[in-house]
Protein backbone atom coordinates (compact mmCIF):
# COMPACT_ATOMS: atom_id res chain seq x y z
CA UNK A 1 0.00 0.00 0.00
CA UNK A 2 1.30 3.08 -1.03
CA UNK A 3 1.80 6.08 0.92
CA UNK A 4 2.85 7.23 4.48
CA UNK A 5 -0.57 6.19 6.06
CA UNK A 6 -1.15 2.33 5.62
CA UNK A 7 -4.01 0.27 6.75
CA UNK A 8 -2.95 -0.37 9.88
CA UNK A 9 -1.87 3.04 10.81
CA UNK A 10 -5.13 4.46 10.02
CA UNK A 11 -6.71 1.72 12.37
CA UNK A 12 -4.01 3.44 14.88
CA UNK A 13 -5.47 6.79 14.24
CA UNK A 14 -9.54 5.42 14.20
CA UNK A 15 -8.56 3.75 17.44
CA UNK A 16 -7.24 7.36 19.11
CA UNK A 17 -10.37 9.18 17.67
CA UNK A 18 -12.52 6.59 19.40
CA UNK A 19 -10.78 7.08 22.70
CA UNK A 20 -11.21 10.72 22.57
CA UNK A 21 -14.78 9.99 21.12
CA UNK A 22 -15.56 7.99 24.53
CA UNK A 23 -13.58 10.76 26.83
CA UNK A 24 -15.93 12.92 25.19
CA UNK A 25 -18.98 10.79 26.34
CA UNK A 26 -17.70 9.78 29.51
CA UNK A 27 -19.38 11.95 31.74
CA UNK A 28 -22.77 10.09 30.52
CA UNK A 29 -20.75 6.18 32.36
CA UNK A 30 -21.16 5.72 35.75
CA UNK A 31 -17.79 6.36 37.75
CA UNK A 32 -17.86 2.66 38.44
CA UNK A 33 -18.18 1.17 35.05
CA UNK A 34 -15.95 4.38 34.19
CA UNK A 35 -12.82 3.07 36.70
CA UNK A 36 -13.35 -0.67 35.71
CA UNK A 37 -12.95 0.24 32.25
CA UNK A 38 -10.13 2.10 32.32
CA UNK A 39 -8.73 -1.19 34.42
CA UNK A 40 -9.25 -2.97 31.94
CA UNK A 41 -6.98 -0.88 29.45
CA UNK A 42 -4.25 -0.52 31.75
CA UNK A 43 -4.60 -4.29 32.06
CA UNK A 44 -4.40 -4.65 28.59
CA UNK A 45 -1.19 -2.37 27.86
CA UNK A 46 0.59 -4.61 31.17
CA UNK A 47 -0.52 -7.78 29.04
CA UNK A 48 0.36 -7.06 25.35
CA UNK A 49 3.77 -5.53 27.07
CA UNK A 50 4.78 -8.44 28.46
CA UNK A 51 3.49 -10.51 25.77
CA UNK A 52 6.23 -9.33 23.87
CA UNK A 53 8.74 -10.70 26.34
CA UNK A 54 7.27 -13.81 27.56
CA UNK A 55 5.16 -14.83 24.16
CA UNK A 56 7.21 -13.78 21.49
CA UNK A 57 10.69 -13.20 22.22
CA UNK A 58 10.31 -16.94 24.47
CA UNK A 59 12.06 -14.72 27.59
CA UNK A 60 10.09 -15.54 31.16
CA UNK A 61 10.14 -12.60 32.93
CA UNK A 62 8.65 -12.35 36.09
CA UNK A 63 9.72 -8.85 36.59
CA UNK A 64 6.82 -7.06 34.83
CA UNK A 65 5.19 -5.43 38.15
CA UNK A 66 8.60 -4.01 38.80
CA UNK A 67 8.63 -1.60 35.96
CA UNK A 68 5.46 -0.70 36.70
CA UNK A 69 5.91 0.46 39.73
CA UNK A 70 8.95 2.56 38.36
CA UNK A 71 6.53 3.89 36.34
CA UNK A 72 4.42 4.74 38.68
CA UNK A 73 6.04 6.41 41.02
CA UNK A 74 8.35 8.54 38.49
CA UNK A 75 5.27 9.27 37.10
CA UNK A 76 3.67 10.70 40.15
CA UNK A 77 6.57 12.47 41.81
CA UNK A 78 6.56 14.16 38.48
CA UNK A 79 2.60 15.51 38.58
CA UNK A 80 2.79 15.64 42.25
CA UNK A 81 6.13 16.48 44.10
CA UNK A 82 7.76 17.98 41.35
CA UNK A 83 4.74 20.01 39.78
CA UNK A 84 5.32 23.30 41.17
CA UNK A 85 8.86 23.14 39.20
CA UNK A 86 7.60 21.69 35.99
CA UNK A 87 4.52 24.06 35.65
CA UNK A 88 6.29 26.88 34.42
CA UNK A 89 7.68 24.77 31.52
CA UNK A 90 4.99 23.97 30.08
CA UNK A 91 3.87 27.29 30.32
CA UNK A 92 0.00 27.73 30.17
CA UNK A 93 -0.14 24.13 28.83
CA UNK A 94 -0.69 22.49 32.31
CA UNK A 95 -2.72 19.54 30.53
CA UNK A 96 0.37 18.17 28.94
CA UNK A 97 2.26 17.54 32.06
CA UNK A 98 0.33 14.17 32.33
CA UNK A 99 1.73 13.22 28.94
CA UNK A 100 5.19 14.60 29.85
CA UNK A 101 4.61 12.25 33.05
CA UNK A 102 3.59 9.43 31.44
CA UNK A 103 6.26 9.55 28.88
CA UNK A 104 9.54 9.82 31.89
CA UNK A 105 7.98 6.98 33.67
CA UNK A 106 7.98 4.74 30.42
CA UNK A 107 11.44 5.80 29.74
CA UNK A 108 12.98 5.25 33.48
CA UNK A 109 11.19 2.20 33.57
CA UNK A 110 12.18 1.33 30.08
CA UNK A 111 15.97 2.53 31.88
CA UNK A 112 15.44 -0.16 34.63
CA UNK A 113 14.80 -3.07 31.92
CA UNK A 114 17.94 -2.15 30.46
CA UNK A 115 19.66 -2.53 33.61
CA UNK A 116 17.88 -5.72 34.57
CA UNK A 117 18.05 -7.52 31.34
CA UNK A 118 21.86 -6.52 30.19
CA UNK A 119 23.52 -9.12 33.11
CA UNK A 120 20.05 -11.38 33.25
CA UNK A 121 19.34 -11.73 29.76
CA UNK A 122 21.64 -14.44 29.14
CA UNK A 123 20.04 -16.44 31.71
CA UNK A 124 17.27 -18.68 30.49
CA UNK A 125 13.82 -20.48 31.64
CA UNK A 126 13.79 -21.05 34.93
CA UNK A 127 16.68 -18.70 35.43
CA UNK A 128 15.83 -15.90 34.06
CA UNK A 129 12.19 -16.26 35.70
CA UNK A 130 13.92 -16.19 39.14
CA UNK A 131 16.21 -13.18 38.40
CA UNK A 132 13.62 -10.94 37.42
CA UNK A 133 11.22 -12.16 40.39
CA UNK A 134 14.47 -11.10 42.65
CA UNK A 135 14.36 -7.75 40.46
CA UNK A 136 10.65 -7.13 41.13
CA UNK A 137 11.01 -7.78 45.03
CA UNK A 138 13.98 -5.44 45.25
CA UNK A 139 12.09 -2.89 43.31
CA UNK A 140 9.23 -2.87 46.39
CA UNK A 141 11.64 -3.10 48.73
CA UNK A 142 13.56 0.25 47.34
CA UNK A 143 10.15 1.96 47.27
CA UNK A 144 9.20 1.12 50.86
CA UNK A 145 12.59 2.90 52.41
CA UNK A 146 13.21 5.43 50.41
CA UNK A 147 10.99 8.31 52.68
CA UNK A 148 10.74 10.77 49.73
CA UNK A 149 7.80 8.73 47.98
CA UNK A 150 6.35 7.51 51.51
CA UNK A 151 8.20 4.68 52.63
CA UNK A 152 6.00 1.77 52.68
CA UNK A 153 2.41 3.89 52.70
CA UNK A 154 3.24 5.43 49.27
CA UNK A 155 2.04 8.55 47.88
CA UNK A 156 -1.21 9.60 47.95
CA UNK A 157 -3.53 12.39 46.58
CA UNK A 158 -2.29 11.77 43.30
CA UNK A 159 -4.21 13.84 41.16
CA UNK A 160 -6.57 11.58 38.78
CA UNK A 161 -5.65 12.89 35.40
CA UNK A 162 -5.97 9.15 34.08
CA UNK A 163 -9.32 9.14 31.33
CA UNK A 164 -10.59 7.00 29.29
CA UNK A 165 -8.54 9.20 26.47
CA UNK A 166 -5.24 8.94 27.56
CA UNK A 167 -5.78 5.18 28.88
CA UNK A 168 -6.95 3.92 25.76
CA UNK A 169 -4.84 5.94 23.59
CA UNK A 170 -1.94 4.62 24.91
CA UNK A 171 -3.61 1.17 24.53
CA UNK A 172 -4.34 1.41 21.05
CA UNK A 173 -0.49 2.86 20.66
CA UNK A 174 0.76 -0.55 22.83
CA UNK A 175 -0.91 -3.20 20.99
CA UNK A 176 -0.33 -1.03 17.55
CA UNK A 177 3.99 -1.35 18.62
CA UNK A 178 3.67 -4.62 19.07
CA UNK A 179 1.99 -5.96 16.17
CA UNK A 180 4.17 -3.59 13.94
CA UNK A 181 7.46 -4.89 15.54
CA UNK A 182 5.80 -8.45 15.04
CA UNK A 183 4.61 -7.92 11.32
CA UNK A 184 7.87 -7.52 9.94
CA UNK A 185 11.38 -8.95 8.67
CA UNK A 186 13.00 -7.49 11.19
CA UNK A 187 10.21 -8.93 13.76
CA UNK A 188 9.96 -12.44 12.79
CA UNK A 189 13.70 -12.30 14.97
CA UNK A 190 12.07 -12.41 18.32
CA UNK A 191 9.92 -15.32 16.91
CA UNK A 192 12.89 -16.58 15.74
CA UNK A 193 15.02 -16.09 19.24
CA UNK A 194 11.90 -17.86 20.96
CA UNK A 195 11.93 -20.96 18.60
CA UNK A 196 15.38 -21.31 18.69
CA UNK A 197 18.04 -19.26 20.19
CA UNK A 198 21.44 -21.52 18.85
CA UNK A 199 19.99 -21.60 15.29
CA UNK A 200 18.72 -17.87 15.45
CA UNK A 201 22.35 -16.98 16.47
CA UNK A 202 23.70 -18.83 13.17
CA UNK A 203 21.32 -17.03 11.13
CA UNK A 204 23.55 -14.03 11.77
CA UNK A 205 20.51 -12.79 14.35
CA UNK A 206 22.14 -10.47 17.35
CA UNK A 207 19.85 -12.41 20.23
CA UNK A 208 21.20 -10.52 22.76
CA UNK A 209 20.12 -7.37 21.11
CA UNK A 210 16.49 -8.87 20.20
CA UNK A 211 16.30 -9.88 23.93
CA UNK A 212 17.07 -6.03 24.87
CA UNK A 213 15.07 -4.33 22.55
CA UNK A 214 11.81 -7.20 23.85
CA UNK A 215 12.77 -5.95 27.12
CA UNK A 216 13.53 -2.65 26.99
CA UNK A 217 10.12 -1.63 24.85
CA UNK A 218 7.69 -4.07 27.28
CA UNK A 219 9.60 -2.45 30.69
CA UNK A 220 8.59 1.30 28.47
CA UNK A 221 5.10 0.46 28.22
CA UNK A 222 4.98 -1.38 31.76
CA UNK A 223 6.22 2.06 33.33
CA UNK A 224 3.16 4.02 31.50
CA UNK A 225 0.73 1.54 32.46
CA UNK A 226 2.25 2.41 35.75
CA UNK A 227 1.73 6.34 34.96
CA UNK A 228 -2.26 5.62 34.19
CA UNK A 229 -2.70 3.72 37.50
CA UNK A 230 -1.36 6.02 39.72
CA UNK A 231 -3.24 8.55 38.23
CA UNK A 232 -6.48 6.50 38.30
CA UNK A 233 -6.33 4.75 42.23
CA UNK A 234 -4.96 8.24 43.06
CA UNK A 235 -2.34 6.41 45.45
CA UNK A 236 -0.09 4.28 44.89
CA UNK A 237 1.74 2.03 47.63
CA UNK A 238 4.86 -0.74 47.07
CA UNK A 239 3.07 -3.57 48.09
CA UNK A 240 0.63 -3.35 45.01
CA UNK A 241 3.75 -4.00 42.88
CA UNK A 242 4.18 -7.57 44.38
CA UNK A 243 4.91 -10.69 42.90
CA UNK A 244 1.06 -11.02 42.90
CA UNK A 245 0.94 -8.25 39.82
CA UNK A 246 3.46 -10.06 37.76
CA UNK A 247 1.76 -13.49 38.59
CA UNK A 248 -1.39 -11.56 37.48
CA UNK A 249 0.35 -10.42 33.78
CA UNK A 250 1.82 -13.50 33.26
CA UNK A 251 -1.53 -15.36 34.12
CA UNK A 252 -2.97 -12.97 31.40
CA UNK A 253 -0.49 -13.62 28.89
CA UNK A 254 -0.49 -17.65 29.45
CA UNK A 255 -4.77 -17.75 29.26
CA UNK A 256 -4.39 -15.62 25.71
CA UNK A 257 -2.01 -18.16 24.22
CA UNK A 258 1.35 -16.87 24.81
CA UNK A 259 2.44 -14.45 21.62
CA UNK A 260 -1.34 -13.88 20.34
CA UNK A 261 -2.20 -10.67 19.83
CA UNK A 262 -5.97 -10.28 20.56
CA UNK A 263 -5.87 -13.87 22.97
CA UNK A 264 -3.84 -11.66 25.18
CA UNK A 265 -6.42 -8.66 24.88
CA UNK A 266 -9.15 -10.64 25.34
CA UNK A 267 -7.53 -12.53 28.22
CA UNK A 268 -7.05 -9.08 29.85
CA UNK A 269 -10.17 -7.96 29.44
CA UNK A 270 -12.02 -11.21 30.98
CA UNK A 271 -9.62 -11.32 33.68
CA UNK A 272 -10.02 -7.72 34.77
CA UNK A 273 -14.11 -7.95 34.77
CA UNK A 274 -14.13 -11.11 36.04
CA UNK A 275 -12.22 -9.62 39.22
CA UNK A 276 -14.79 -6.93 39.67
CA UNK A 277 -17.94 -9.45 39.37
CA UNK A 278 -16.14 -11.82 42.12
CA UNK A 279 -16.04 -8.31 44.25
CA UNK A 280 -19.46 -9.83 45.44
CA UNK A 281 -18.20 -12.76 46.60
CA UNK A 282 -16.24 -11.69 49.52
CA UNK A 283 -13.86 -14.07 50.73
CA UNK A 284 -14.53 -16.62 48.14
CA UNK A 285 -13.32 -14.13 45.38
CA UNK A 286 -9.76 -15.77 44.98
CA UNK A 287 -11.21 -19.40 45.52
CA UNK A 288 -13.76 -18.53 42.85
CA UNK A 289 -10.97 -16.69 40.56
CA UNK A 290 -8.61 -19.55 41.02
CA UNK A 291 -11.09 -22.70 40.38
CA UNK A 292 -11.98 -20.27 37.06
CA UNK A 293 -8.21 -20.13 35.98
CA UNK A 294 -7.85 -23.85 36.31
CA UNK A 295 -10.91 -24.88 34.84
CA UNK A 296 -9.98 -22.69 31.80
CA UNK A 297 -6.22 -23.81 31.31
CA UNK A 298 -7.50 -26.89 31.25
CA UNK A 299 -10.00 -26.38 28.69
CA UNK A 300 -8.11 -24.13 26.87
CA UNK A 301 -4.56 -25.14 27.56
CA UNK A 302 -2.76 -23.29 23.90
CA UNK A 303 -4.75 -20.01 25.13
CA UNK A 304 -8.02 -18.27 24.61
CA UNK A 305 -8.36 -17.97 20.83
CA UNK A 306 -6.52 -20.64 18.56
CA UNK A 307 -6.29 -19.27 14.84
CA UNK A 308 -4.69 -21.54 12.66
CA UNK A 309 -1.28 -21.26 13.30
CA UNK A 310 -0.16 -18.60 11.63
CA UNK A 311 -0.91 -18.92 8.58
CA UNK A 312 -1.78 -15.67 6.77
CA UNK A 313 0.94 -14.29 8.48
CA UNK A 314 3.53 -14.32 5.74
CA UNK A 315 1.30 -12.87 3.62
CA UNK A 316 0.03 -10.31 5.84
CA UNK A 317 2.83 -7.37 5.19
CA UNK A 318 3.85 -7.75 1.54
CA UNK B 1 49.71 -19.20 2.95
CA UNK B 2 47.00 -17.87 0.97
CA UNK B 3 44.35 -15.06 2.29
CA UNK B 4 41.15 -16.58 1.16
CA UNK B 5 39.14 -18.69 1.77
CA UNK B 6 38.93 -20.96 5.26
CA UNK B 7 42.06 -22.12 7.30
CA UNK B 8 42.36 -23.46 10.81
CA UNK B 9 45.85 -23.51 11.84
CA UNK B 10 46.72 -26.15 14.82
CA UNK B 11 43.33 -25.87 16.04
CA UNK B 12 43.05 -27.39 19.58
CA UNK B 13 40.44 -27.09 22.16
CA UNK B 14 39.96 -29.04 25.59
CA UNK B 15 37.76 -29.58 27.56
CA UNK B 16 38.49 -29.93 31.23
CA UNK B 17 41.17 -32.81 30.29
CA UNK B 18 40.00 -34.10 27.60
CA UNK B 19 41.32 -32.50 24.17
CA UNK B 20 38.26 -32.94 21.51
CA UNK B 21 40.29 -30.95 18.97
CA UNK B 22 44.20 -31.71 18.43
CA UNK B 23 46.11 -29.37 16.43
CA UNK B 24 43.95 -30.33 13.23
CA UNK B 25 45.09 -27.77 10.65
CA UNK B 26 42.64 -27.69 7.05
CA UNK B 27 42.56 -25.21 4.54
CA UNK B 28 38.83 -24.96 2.59
CA UNK B 29 39.59 -22.64 -0.71
CA UNK B 30 36.81 -21.12 -2.47
CA UNK B 31 34.39 -22.97 -4.40
CA UNK B 32 35.72 -26.13 -2.95
CA UNK B 33 33.45 -29.10 -2.17
CA UNK B 34 35.40 -30.76 0.85
CA UNK B 35 34.47 -33.15 3.23
CA UNK B 36 35.28 -33.87 7.26
CA UNK B 37 34.93 -37.53 7.93
CA UNK B 38 35.69 -40.06 10.70
CA UNK B 39 34.49 -42.03 12.92
CA UNK B 40 32.18 -41.24 15.86
CA UNK B 41 33.33 -39.07 18.89
CA UNK B 42 36.18 -37.51 16.49
CA UNK B 43 35.24 -34.08 16.84
CA UNK B 44 33.89 -33.23 13.57
CA UNK B 45 30.89 -31.64 15.06
CA UNK B 46 33.07 -29.80 17.43
CA UNK B 47 35.28 -28.20 14.63
CA UNK B 48 32.26 -26.69 13.21
CA UNK B 49 31.40 -25.25 16.37
CA UNK B 50 34.87 -23.89 16.61
CA UNK B 51 34.48 -22.51 12.81
CA UNK B 52 30.92 -21.00 13.86
CA UNK B 53 32.53 -19.29 16.93
CA UNK B 54 30.01 -22.13 19.43
CA UNK B 55 33.24 -22.51 21.21
CA UNK B 56 36.56 -20.56 21.28
CA UNK B 57 39.65 -22.60 20.41
CA UNK B 58 42.19 -23.23 23.76
CA UNK B 59 45.31 -22.47 20.81
CA UNK B 60 45.35 -21.96 17.28
CA UNK B 61 43.55 -19.43 15.33
CA UNK B 62 40.95 -20.22 12.90
CA UNK B 63 41.05 -17.78 9.55
CA UNK B 64 38.23 -16.61 7.02
CA UNK B 65 38.92 -14.70 4.03
CA UNK B 66 42.39 -13.33 5.45
CA UNK B 67 40.57 -12.23 8.78
CA UNK B 68 41.01 -14.29 12.10
CA UNK B 69 38.05 -15.54 13.46
CA UNK B 70 38.68 -15.48 16.89
CA UNK B 71 36.58 -14.00 19.91
CA UNK B 72 34.12 -13.34 17.28
CA UNK B 73 29.98 -14.27 18.57
CA UNK B 74 27.98 -16.61 15.82
CA UNK B 75 26.02 -14.00 14.39
CA UNK B 76 29.15 -12.40 13.69
CA UNK B 77 30.91 -15.09 11.85
CA UNK B 78 27.90 -15.33 10.14
CA UNK B 79 27.84 -11.79 9.23
CA UNK B 80 31.40 -12.42 7.41
CA UNK B 81 30.19 -15.28 5.05
CA UNK B 82 29.92 -18.50 7.15
CA UNK B 83 26.43 -20.09 7.52
CA UNK B 84 25.86 -23.91 8.92
CA UNK B 85 23.13 -26.14 9.35
CA UNK B 86 22.77 -28.42 12.43
CA UNK B 87 23.17 -32.22 13.03
CA UNK B 88 19.99 -32.43 14.59
CA UNK B 89 18.18 -29.91 12.50
CA UNK B 90 16.96 -26.65 14.13
CA UNK B 91 14.54 -24.77 12.30
CA UNK B 92 12.10 -22.14 14.13
CA UNK B 93 9.70 -24.95 14.48
CA UNK B 94 6.64 -22.84 14.95
CA UNK B 95 7.56 -19.97 11.88
CA UNK B 96 6.32 -21.04 8.34
CA UNK B 97 8.88 -22.40 6.00
CA UNK B 98 8.18 -19.07 3.98
CA UNK B 99 8.77 -16.97 7.47
CA UNK B 100 11.98 -19.55 8.24
CA UNK B 101 13.94 -18.10 5.04
CA UNK B 102 12.64 -14.63 5.11
CA UNK B 103 14.16 -13.97 8.82
CA UNK B 104 17.67 -15.21 7.51
CA UNK B 105 17.71 -12.34 5.27
CA UNK B 106 18.64 -10.97 7.93
CA UNK B 107 21.83 -9.60 8.05
CA UNK B 108 20.87 -7.86 5.03
CA UNK B 109 18.28 -5.93 6.40
CA UNK B 110 18.20 -2.28 6.46
CA UNK B 111 15.01 -1.82 8.51
CA UNK B 112 14.95 -2.29 12.98
CA UNK B 113 12.34 -1.89 15.28
CA UNK B 114 12.21 2.30 14.20
CA UNK B 115 10.83 0.81 10.53
CA UNK B 116 9.27 -1.61 11.62
CA UNK B 117 6.85 0.97 14.12
CA UNK B 118 6.76 3.49 11.25
CA UNK B 119 6.10 1.26 7.90
CA UNK B 120 6.93 4.12 5.08
CA UNK B 121 7.17 3.63 1.79
CA UNK B 122 11.16 1.87 1.62
CA UNK B 123 9.93 -0.18 4.73
CA UNK B 124 7.31 -1.95 2.36
CA UNK B 125 9.77 -1.90 -0.94
CA UNK B 126 11.92 -3.88 1.59
CA UNK B 127 9.63 -6.42 2.81
CA UNK B 128 8.42 -6.78 -1.00
CA UNK B 129 11.81 -7.51 -2.16
CA UNK B 130 12.74 -9.83 0.45
CA UNK B 131 9.03 -11.86 -0.12
CA UNK B 132 10.12 -12.04 -3.60
CA UNK B 133 13.31 -13.37 -2.99
CA UNK B 134 12.10 -16.13 -0.20
CA UNK B 135 9.88 -16.95 -2.75
CA UNK B 136 12.20 -17.29 -5.11
CA UNK B 137 14.46 -19.52 -3.59
CA UNK B 138 11.53 -21.54 -2.25
CA UNK B 139 10.58 -22.30 -5.48
CA UNK B 140 14.79 -23.64 -6.64
CA UNK B 141 14.61 -25.82 -4.00
CA UNK B 142 10.56 -26.71 -4.52
CA UNK B 143 9.71 -25.57 -1.04
CA UNK B 144 7.10 -23.25 -2.33
CA UNK B 145 4.49 -25.57 -2.08
CA UNK B 146 4.89 -25.61 1.92
CA UNK B 147 5.57 -22.52 2.38
CA UNK B 148 3.08 -21.97 4.54
CA UNK B 149 3.29 -24.84 6.75
CA UNK B 150 4.51 -24.13 9.83
CA UNK B 151 8.44 -25.74 9.80
CA UNK B 152 7.87 -28.44 12.64
CA UNK B 153 4.90 -30.51 10.02
CA UNK B 154 8.06 -30.39 7.17
CA UNK B 155 8.75 -34.53 6.45
CA UNK B 156 12.14 -34.89 7.38
CA UNK B 157 13.62 -34.57 3.88
CA UNK B 158 12.14 -31.68 3.69
CA UNK B 159 13.32 -29.92 6.75
CA UNK B 160 16.62 -30.66 6.18
CA UNK B 161 16.43 -28.84 2.87
CA UNK B 162 14.71 -26.18 4.34
CA UNK B 163 17.81 -26.06 6.69
CA UNK B 164 19.72 -25.68 3.87
CA UNK B 165 17.31 -23.09 2.11
CA UNK B 166 17.49 -21.17 5.67
CA UNK B 167 21.47 -21.27 5.88
CA UNK B 168 21.35 -19.75 1.97
CA UNK B 169 19.28 -16.90 2.34
CA UNK B 170 22.46 -15.54 4.77
CA UNK B 171 24.28 -15.49 1.36
CA UNK B 172 27.09 -17.01 2.72
CA UNK B 173 30.26 -17.78 0.87
CA UNK B 174 30.64 -21.23 2.87
CA UNK B 175 28.53 -23.31 3.94
CA UNK B 176 29.28 -25.33 6.77
CA UNK B 177 26.56 -28.55 6.23
CA UNK B 178 26.59 -30.97 9.07
CA UNK B 179 25.61 -34.53 8.30
CA UNK B 180 23.48 -33.46 6.20
CA UNK B 181 21.99 -36.84 4.86
CA UNK B 182 21.91 -38.18 8.39
CA UNK B 183 18.28 -40.29 8.36
CA UNK B 184 17.49 -40.27 4.75
CA UNK B 185 17.37 -43.18 2.48
CA UNK B 186 18.91 -44.15 -0.02
CA UNK B 187 16.87 -42.50 -2.84
CA UNK B 188 16.93 -39.24 -0.52
CA UNK B 189 20.77 -39.10 -0.22
CA UNK B 190 20.84 -39.20 -4.54
CA UNK B 191 19.15 -36.30 -4.50
CA UNK B 192 21.07 -34.30 -1.55
CA UNK B 193 24.48 -35.64 -3.58
CA UNK B 194 22.97 -33.35 -6.55
CA UNK B 195 21.01 -30.56 -4.18
CA UNK B 196 24.66 -29.77 -2.92
CA UNK B 197 26.54 -30.73 -6.12
CA UNK B 198 23.70 -27.93 -7.69
CA UNK B 199 24.69 -25.25 -4.80
CA UNK B 200 27.72 -25.33 -5.28
CA UNK B 201 27.58 -24.84 -9.14
CA UNK B 202 24.68 -21.90 -8.84
CA UNK B 203 26.08 -20.02 -5.73
CA UNK B 204 29.64 -20.50 -6.35
CA UNK B 205 30.47 -20.84 -3.09
CA UNK B 206 32.59 -23.36 -0.74
CA UNK B 207 31.07 -26.05 0.92
CA UNK B 208 32.22 -28.10 3.83
CA UNK B 209 30.52 -31.42 4.63
CA UNK B 210 30.30 -33.57 7.56
CA UNK B 211 29.26 -36.83 6.45
CA UNK B 212 29.15 -40.80 8.35
CA UNK B 213 27.73 -42.26 4.89
CA UNK B 214 30.44 -42.80 2.47
CA UNK B 215 28.92 -43.02 -0.57
CA UNK B 216 27.76 -39.59 -0.26
CA UNK B 217 31.34 -38.23 0.70
CA UNK B 218 33.16 -39.99 -2.18
CA UNK B 219 30.45 -39.11 -4.66
CA UNK B 220 30.61 -35.35 -4.18
CA UNK B 221 33.92 -33.98 -2.36
CA UNK B 222 36.75 -32.74 -4.15
CA UNK B 223 38.93 -32.81 -1.19
CA UNK B 224 38.88 -34.79 2.30
CA UNK B 225 39.99 -34.56 5.42
CA UNK B 226 39.55 -37.34 8.04
CA UNK B 227 39.85 -36.78 11.77
CA UNK B 228 40.27 -39.30 14.74
CA UNK B 229 40.01 -39.16 17.92
CA UNK B 230 40.52 -35.26 17.54
CA UNK B 231 43.42 -35.43 15.53
CA UNK B 232 43.57 -35.18 11.80
CA UNK B 233 44.98 -38.24 10.09
CA UNK B 234 44.79 -37.56 6.38
CA UNK B 235 43.81 -35.61 3.68
CA UNK B 236 43.08 -35.46 -0.01
CA UNK B 237 40.70 -36.37 -2.81
CA UNK B 238 38.80 -39.11 -2.82
CA UNK B 239 41.14 -42.05 -4.50
CA UNK B 240 43.60 -41.03 -1.86
CA UNK B 241 41.40 -41.42 0.90
CA UNK B 242 40.26 -44.66 -0.17
CA UNK B 243 43.83 -46.14 -0.16
CA UNK B 244 45.18 -44.36 2.87
CA UNK B 245 45.65 -47.12 5.66
CA UNK B 246 45.39 -45.01 8.32
CA UNK B 247 41.93 -44.30 7.39
CA UNK B 248 41.16 -48.06 6.78
CA UNK B 249 42.09 -48.42 10.01
CA UNK B 250 40.32 -46.00 11.67
CA UNK B 251 37.60 -47.22 10.05
CA UNK B 252 37.62 -50.84 10.56
CA UNK B 253 38.56 -50.47 13.88
CA UNK B 254 35.02 -48.60 14.84
CA UNK B 255 32.37 -49.26 12.04
CA UNK B 256 33.58 -51.94 9.45
CA UNK B 257 30.06 -51.81 7.41
CA UNK B 258 30.42 -47.90 6.90
CA UNK B 259 34.16 -48.73 5.63
CA UNK B 260 35.74 -46.67 3.12
CA UNK B 261 35.66 -49.39 0.50
CA UNK B 262 32.45 -49.16 -0.19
Amino acid sequence: MPGWLNRSQLVLAAALLAAGVAQFLSNRLDSYVLSVAMGVGINIILASSLNLINGFTGQFSLGHAGFMAVGAYTAAVLTGKLAPQLQPIFGGHVELLFPFALIVGGLVAAVAGGLVGAPSLRLKGDYLAIVTLGFGEIIKVIFQNVEYVGGAKGLNAIPDYSNLFWVFGTTAITVYTVWALMNSTYGRGFLAVADDEIAAEAMGLNTTRYKMVAFVVGAFFAGIAGGLFAHLNNSINPSGFDFNKSIEIVVMVILGGMGRHTGVILAAILLTVLTELLRQFGDYRMVIYSLLLILLMLTRPQGLLIWPIRKSASRRTT
Amino acid sequence: MSASGLQLNRVTIRFGGLTAVSEVSATVRPGELAGLIGPNGAGKTTVFNLITGVYAPTEGTIEFAGRALTGLKPFEITARGIARTFQNIRLFGSLTVFDNVRVAFHLHLQQGPGQSLFRGPSFHREERELSERTRELLEIFKLDRVRNEPARSLPYGDQRRLEIVRALATQPELLLLDEPAAGMNPAEKVELMKLIQFIQERYKLAILLVEHDMKVVMGICQRIHVLEYGRKIAEGTPAQIRENPAVIAAYLGYEPENGPTV
